[in-house]
């Protein structure tokens, strides 16, 4: 039998890159997330956001394996075999971590190593999945460190010596050198001056379309979210209240909570 | 022709639950098809909720019920029920949106915001560039605001970059908000022209024009939605 595979089709992957089932965080009594479910496909970008406090940043750590949770599972569909990232021993998914994906925290002191010079930042993680010429590594990180608007002459540098804006972009050529398939980004423009943001904000939307990257960012700036993501979840008191296309979402919000939200910005 | 929107009993009612749960009722039992080709002008006074129904078959607003059958990819698709990529993937390749405003983002060049939809659909770089300039040139943009974001640009500049966007490469669907609100009278023939040439190159069009003169020479059909008015 011959399939026939109408053009509208062909476009779409088969399978989810990641599946995240019933996911719950308790913190004693109180709720941090609770039973978050969604699929993300290859090459989409969905936003998490929610005043402080919702519960955002909680589930991000549950899904980019950083804290265990207490119920739930996460299915990763990025290498050979779909793997249930709590289900595999601490080292296989501290591996992961490493080479399939990618965090980019909120405040770069913690996803950077201070001491150590920009282009050892870059280099370290293409060091980390097994690269071992020296002139190579050192190539690439200066042709990251470009891409994310850091002059070549600073690759000697420390990040200290850097502003925050640069700071943030290092981070970004760091996570991204290693070519993961998904990044998790928490607030990724988050404490940074407006003008610094916008530039930021353009570098990530450039970037994440031209490597067809799969993501995850966290913020609570609506204008953030508009630009960068595809889908939204909103979140209130650690449960998900809506969820949709992006601009469905913020323009014909249904839920009480997110109509007060997207009521309670300027144009966003 | 082909049936390219066919729309099944929707309705939309706001229901805003931040003032006392108010209701407001927009139409009720909307049906109505268009065939690739044709040019359909939603009439009814300001209020009646045109630009609502236009952003419903777009996918941005959800309908309270109904059906909204866009034809993609050869298949009609319910763009109401379709997953959020499969709503991406219909508007990247089928279906495109023409508001009055543009949508800018920091730093991106005004001609490569209006190559952007050639390059999605696979067109190269050159090619893509040499369309994008004709239809700037078109439009009657200097050329010394090409290569600059629309950032500063006046409200008919602005609104002429999103026309060159909108019509370098015309989709199957096109709904169009309005789109020569801020233009003069030159501009204005060109934005007819570039609907004449979309609908004979197969396009559907839904539109909303103000300009009584725009709608005469755009329209071969008229949908009057305050027929639709919840009672």
């Amino acid at each position: 039998m011959t399939l026939h595979v109408a053009p509208g089709e062909l476009a779409l992957e088969p399978a989810p890159l990641l599946s995240v089932a019933g996911i719950s965080r308790f913190y004693g009594e109180r709720i941090g997330c609770a039973e978050v479910s969604f699929d993300l496909w290859p090459g989409e970008v969905l936003g998490i956001v929610g005043e402080s406090g919702s519960g955002k940043s909680t589930l991000l750590r549950c899904l980019a394996g950083i804290d265990k949770p207490d119920a739930g599972e996460v299915l990763f569909r990025g290498g050979p075999a779909p793997l249930d990232i709590y289900s595999v021993p601490e080292q296989e998914r501290r591996r992961l971590m490493r080479t399939a994906w990618g965090i980019v925290h909120q405040n770069p002191r913690d996803g950077l190593r201070m001491d150590v010079s920009a282009g050892g930042n870059v280099g370290e993680r293409l060091m980390d999945r097994g690269d071992r010429h020296y002139g190579q590594i050192r190539e690439r990180a200066l042709d990251w460190l470009q891409r994310v608007e850091i002059a070549g002459a600073r690759i000697d540098d420390r990040p200290r010596q850097f502003s925050g804006g640069m700071q943030q972009r290092l981070q970004i050529a760091r996570v991204l050198v290693s070519e993961p398939r998904l990044v998790f980004m928490d607030e990724p423009t988050g404490g940074l001056d407006v003008s610094v943001q916008a530039r930021l904000l353009d570098l990530l939307r450039v970037l994440v379309r031209d490597l067809g990257l799969a993501a995850v960012i966290v913020t609570h700036d609506l204008a953030v979210a508009r630009l960068l993501t595809d889908r939204l979840m909103v979140m209130k008191d650690g449960r998900v209240v809506e969820h949709g296309l992006t601009d469905q979402v913020l323009d014909d919000p249904h839920h009480a909570y997110t109509q007060l939200l997207t009521s309670a910005v300027l144009g966003a | 022709m082909p049936t390219m929107i066919q729309v099944e009993n929707v309705a939309k009612t706001f229901t805003l639950h931040n003032q006392g749960g108010a209701r407001l009722p927009v139409f009720d039992d909307v049906n109505f098809s268009v065939e690739a080709g044709e040019a359909l002008v939603l009439a009814g006074a300001s209020g009646a909720g045109k630009s609502s129904l236009l952003r419903i078959l777009y996918g941005n607003y959800r309908p309270t019920a109904g059906k909204i059958h866009i034809t993609h990819g050869g298949r009609p698709i319910d763009i109401v029920a379709a997953v959020p990529r499969t709503v991406l993937d219909i508007r990247r390749r089928t279906l495109g949106f023409v508001s009055q405003f543009l949508r800018v983002i920091p730093r991106v060049s005004t001609l490569d915001i209006v190559r952007d939809p050639l390059l999605a659909r696979g067109a190269s770089a050159e090619v893509a560039a040499e369309r994008a300039k004709a239809m700037l040139a078109r439009l009657n943009l200097p050329e010394r605001l090409w290569g600059l974001a629309p950032a500063t640009f006046s409200g008919g500049e602005q609104q002429r970059v999103n026309i060159a966007r909108s019509f370098v490469e015309p989709s199957a669907v096109m709904l169009i908000d309005e789109p020569t609100a801020s233009l003069d009278a030159a501009n204005r023939d060109v934005v007819v022209e570039l609907i004449a040439e979309a609908r004979a190159g197969g396009s559907a069009i839904v539109g909303i024009f103000h300009d009584e003169a725009v709608r005469e020479r755009v329209a071969t059909r008229y949908l009057d939605i305050t027929a639709f008015r919840k009672a």
